[in-house]
């Protein structure tokens, strides 16, 4: 397809969520086909300040990747903690589109928040089309653990034996 | 039981009427078979042989008898023979799903759904067809191999038995040619799959392909590959084509032995020629009964292993019966006495043991304890899911073994940990369980079924109540409800405007003439009003003359193909490649029921301007564009530019068609009722914005008191309770689906009630809402069993097991357990999560 024709056949908007999409880890290294299905999939939802975008303990379905303004992570029990600010192009909730799953913390909007919003169901939709797609996903999405499971290996082991010997580390 | 019958079961409870009129038109139809080869010797020898043209005229006009009677005959056999197998196909199916259903739970487990659709839907076909022609079809050819046979010999004896020689020769030949086809055939498939595993392999590593430039290798490989297949392709073809020449010849063979033997007979003087071309004839018409009887064998084999595999399949015993025979279902006391419970499902792999405890009606009981420890199996054996191996159940003092499922569902409700919620509205689904226990025939029991306001009381109690009042709120509401309510809906717009409006102003976009609505239509935006006449509804409005000849007239038509043209190929070029679901039509303007037709539309445009396109086509994109929602659409782009026109364009729709048509639209006005337009919309006088998470909720809270005012929520309550909830409640959230399982529980009012983590997917408000239902409106009333999933619920209950592999090690009140600091203790002190 020349790219002449490509402009004419994607809107604007599918084009901005389809560059979105392109770089988050999870979905790096997918075809074309089944990013643009994604893409277009994704709905835009705008958070006032203030106002909830999930809570703790709550079944929500979605993932989000804020598109813009601020966001406080928070937990509320067993007392209100103040946890990281999220900003532009962090993706929150990426695991809840692999399965049914209660929110293990709260997600606060500080400023307006833009989002581009996409569902299990429609991202499982996906998936059953494009059957290929769901292991490099699944090993992309592992990826991403470990490494977080590294960082947090190196950054709090030395002060926590249990976790040590959870992870398989003797203790010193 | 069914699946313990064999294929003939169903020959011999078939229809015998019909079988019988079969055979008799059987016999009949053979004798008009035969009949005419008669018909033939005697028109040769004695009509055209003597020249008596009357004779002619009878003997033709008798043949043309029996062949017009055969012809009928064999029509209604075909009937006859059709109504027998489909009567048969149905109610095995009928019967086998009846059973399906009640096959015990474990068999579902090893069972994919899969299978049993495709059993049910085409495997039982063969069998079910070939009941029809179990009788007919070897009855009837064997009859006519007799009577052409029978004929032939009565014509001649010595060409008879020579002409038949052949048979012999071709059942040794032909089948041990097709037994090596078959063979062949075998390699054929083996190697395609070897050379199928071998493309995917290449292709899967192709980057190292080209890195080492080693194509020469993979060409071998593969050629040697190729090559084989085409040697075991060749083979395969000549065998058939063998088979199919050696039938051929051995058919024309008879004939030359005929024209040989008969011949020379003839010229002999030893058979005249009547009787050659008869036996000709009677010759030939032997191949049809003789292949189809072999036709029949196959058949035969087929549908009989087919339905031999189908029924072992699912052989296997209901662990309780449906209903007692010789007395009406119990009333049990809801007393609850297990004793050395056991459940094992293989030797010495025990998921229950010595499980026991007592249980007086009105008690309630929270059974804790990790995933794995039994919890669940235990109620189910209670609730009969499972057929417990070991110890006993009483429920009111009859053991659960021995109760049958009415017995049971009449006295026991039970949610299910991940409740099913079927195709329907929500009203048929509260009803399910009701309806589930009275016969549906039984005019007394439908009376007894829960009010409506008993219906409402639940979905309160459920917290389901302000989800049934926004699916109502979104219904359209039909002409049959009336003036009355229509000007209640007005009579709220005012009120909600001056009372919400600016709270909620941005909630909602209100219908304003100078505005653009985003989201809106581009239809709705254009004549800011709804039609009262069909041909001006949107749908209807891309083949309007009236209205097309308007869009030329305001210069719009170029511009709306234009969207209509992106919006179908953007649509295509993401799903045009995958077979899309349903649920992907959402953000597009085409409905999943056109996607084929716009398909083609778009090959079509590919290879040509909008300009070139035909009406018809030019229509279709039209009706895209006109549904088109800025706020809503992703395929297609409204350029503000072009909202612009569409604003300005509208007073002139406006002023132009009430000079026109002055019947064809009801616009927008603030005293107006708008049909087509949902509830909310005309109380609204505007649509609800849809990317802002809570708006829906705002506005439904800020209504809720308006419509008490009204005297109107009980029934758009009402109206909400007949939401289609769509196929497993797919229209419906996981919470709304377990609370609509809860629900349809509680209305059921039974004296035990089982619940098994019936609140894990709801959000902590709704989780302590039921339970706060629990403690105040069932405690004392019903017995209660409760799989708890989290320990801050089970305060209230009476007792508390707390359960390990298997077996209950703790069992008393939530203090006394805590006093005691055993495993309760810890679990309620170490480990806060979830148990």
């Amino acid at each position: 397809m020349s790219s002449s024709t490509e402009s004419r056949q994607t809107s604007r908007e599918l084009k901005d969520n389809l560059q979105l999409l392109m770089h988050l880890p999870m979905l790096t290294g997918l075809p074309m086909e089944p990013l643009k299905l994604l893409a277009y999939l994704c709905r835009r939802q705008v958070f006032r300040p203030g106002q909830i975008i999930f809570q703790e303990e709550d079944l929500d379905p979605n993932a989000y990747l804020i598109i813009s303004g601020k966001a406080q992570l928070m937990l509320e029990h067993p007392r209100e903690l103040k946890l990281i600010e999220i900003g532009e192009l962090e993706l929150v909730g990426g695991l809840s589109l692999f399965c049914e799953m209660k929110r293990i913390y709260t997600l606060k909007a500080l400023t307006e928040v833009v989002t581009l919003t996409l569902s299990r169901e429609k991202f499982q939709k996906t998936l059953e089309q494009y059957p290929d797609i769901g292991p490099r996903i699944f090993e992309a999405t592992a990826r991403s653990i470990i490494r977080w499971e590294t960082h947090f290996v190196r950054e709090h082991l030395s002060r926590c034996t249990e976790c040590r010997e959870r992870m398989g580390i003797p203790p010193t | 039981m069914i699946t313990k019958r064999p294929l003939f079961y169903w020959v011999k409870t078939s229809n015998w009427k019909l079988q019988i009129l079969l055979l008799v038109l059987i016999a009949i139809g053979v004798f008009t078979r035969v009949f005419p080869l008669e018909m033939q010797k005697r028109i040769v020898n004695q009509a055209i042989g003597l020249g008596k043209v009357d004779l002619l005229f009878l003997y033709c006009g008798l043949y043309l008898a029996a062949v017009l009677l055969a012809s009928g005959i064999k029509f209604v056999i075909n009937v006859i023979q059709t109504r027998l197998g489909q009567q048969t196909l149905a109610r095995m199916r009928k019967e086998l799903y009846a059973h399906i259903l009640t096959l015990p739970m474990g068999f579902f487990r090893r069972t994919s759904s899969g299978m049993v659709v495709s059993s049910l839907v085409t495997e039982v076909v063969s069998a079910g067809e070939m009941v029809g022609q179990a009788i007919a079809v070897p009855v009837n050819n064997i009859l006519l191999l007799l009577a052409f046979t029978g004929y032939m010999f009565y014509l001649n004896p010595l060409l008879a038995g020579l002409s038949l020689l052949i048979y012999p020769l071709i059942l040794f030949s032909v089948p041990a040619l097709q037994r090596r086809a078959n063979m062949e055939n075998k390699n054929r498939v083996d190697a395609t799959r070897t050379m199928s595993s071998k493309i995917g392999e290449t292709i899967s590593g192709i980057h190292e392909v080209h890195g080492n430039g080693s194509y020469h290798i993979e060409n071998r490989r593969f050629g040697e590959m190729a090559d084989l297949l085409y040697r075991i392709r060749v083979r395969w073809n000549v065998y058939r084509y063998a088979i199919k020449v050696l039938n051929n010849l051995f058919q024309n063979m008879g004939p030359f032995i005929l024209f040989i033997v008969g011949g020379y007979l003839a010229i002999s003087g030893r058979f005249n020629l009547g009787a050659l071309v008869a036996f000709l004839s009677a010759y030939e018409k032997l191949y049809d009964p003789w292949k189809e009887l072999m036709d029949y064998y196959q058949t035969y084999q087929d549908a009989s292993v087919s339905y031999r595999r189908l029924m072992e399949y699912f052989d296997d015993q209901p662990e309780f019966a449906l209903a007692p025979l010789d007395r009406p279902p119990y009333h049990l006391a809801a007393s609850v006495h297990v004793r050395d419970l056991s459940f094992s499902v293989a030797p010495r792999v025990h998921l229950l043991q010595k499980v026991s405890f007592d249980l007086k009606p009105g008690e309630s009981m929270a059974l804790v304890g990790f995933s794995g420890s039994g919890k669940s199996t235990l109620v189910h054996c209670i609730g009969q899911l499972y057929r417990y191996t070991g110890g006993s159940i009483q429920i009111g003092g009859r053991e659960v073994h021995e109760l049958t499922k009415q017995d049971l569902v009449r006295n026991a409700g039970i949610v299910a940990q991940t409740p099913y919620i079927f195709d329907g509205t929500i009203r048929e689904n509260l009803l399910y369980a009701c309806q589930a226990i009275d016969d549906p025939e039984d005019e007394e029991a439908r009376s007894r079924l829960p009010s409506l306001d008993e219906m409402i009381e639940v979905i309160q109690q459920v917290g389901l109540f302000v989800d049934v009042l926004r699916f109502g709120l979104n219904t359209v509401i039909g002409e049959e409800e009336g003036q009355e309510l229509h000007e209640k809906l007005i009579r709220m717009r005012y009120r909600f405007q001056s009372e919400f409006g600016e709270v909620l102003a941005d909630d909602i976009e209100f219908f304003d003439i100078k505005k653009y609505m985003l989201y809106s239509s581009v239809a709705a935006n254009l004549t800011f009003g709804t039609a009262l006449r069909q041909a001006f509804n949107p749908e209807y409005l891309s083949i309007n003359d009236y209205f097309l000849w308007f869009l030329d007239k305001v210069d719009l038509k170029g511009p709306l193909l234009e969207l209509g043209r992106d919006a179908t190929l953007q649509t295509m070029d993401i799903l045009g490649n995958i077979e899309p679901d349903d649920l992907f039509f959402e953000q597009s303007p085409m409905e999943p029921d056109e996607f084929e037709e716009y398909k083609e539309l778009s090959q079509r445009l590919a290879s040509s301007g909008i300009d070139e396109l035909t009406g018809g086509d030019k229509a279709m994109l039209l009706r895209l564009s006109l549904r088109f929602e800025v706020g809503k659409h992703m395929t297609g782009e409204l350029h503000p530019e072009l909202q612009d026109a569409l604003v300005r364009a509208r007073k002139q729709f406006r002023d132009q068609v009430q000079a026109d048509h002055p019947d064809a639209f009801s616009f927008y006005r603030m005293s107006s009722y708008l049909p087509t337009l949902s509830i909310l919309d005309n109380i609204l006088f505007g649509r609800a914005r849809t990317d802002l998470p809570g708006a829906q909720e705002r506005i439904a809270q800020s209504l809720m008191q308006l419509l008490i005012e009204e005297d109107l929520l009980e029934r758009i309550v009402e109206i909400g309770m007949d939401f289609r909830v769509g196929p497993k409640g797919d229209r419906l959230s996981g919470g709304q689906r377990q609370k609509l399982a809860i629900a349809r529980t509680f209305l059921k009012n039974s004296p035990l009630l089982i619940l098994d983590e019936a609140t894990s997917a709801l959000d902590n408000a709704s989780q302590k809402r039921i339970q706060r239902v629990l403690e105040t409106r069932w405690k004392g009333k019903s017995t209660i069993i409760a799989v708890a999933h989290r320990l801050d619920t089970i305060r209230n209950y009476d007792k508390i097991a707390v359960m390990k592999a298997g077996r209950i090690v703790e069992m008393g009140a939530f203090d006394e357990l805590l006093e005691r600091k055993g495993i309760l203790y810890e679990l309620v002190h170490g480990v806060k999560a979830d148990v």
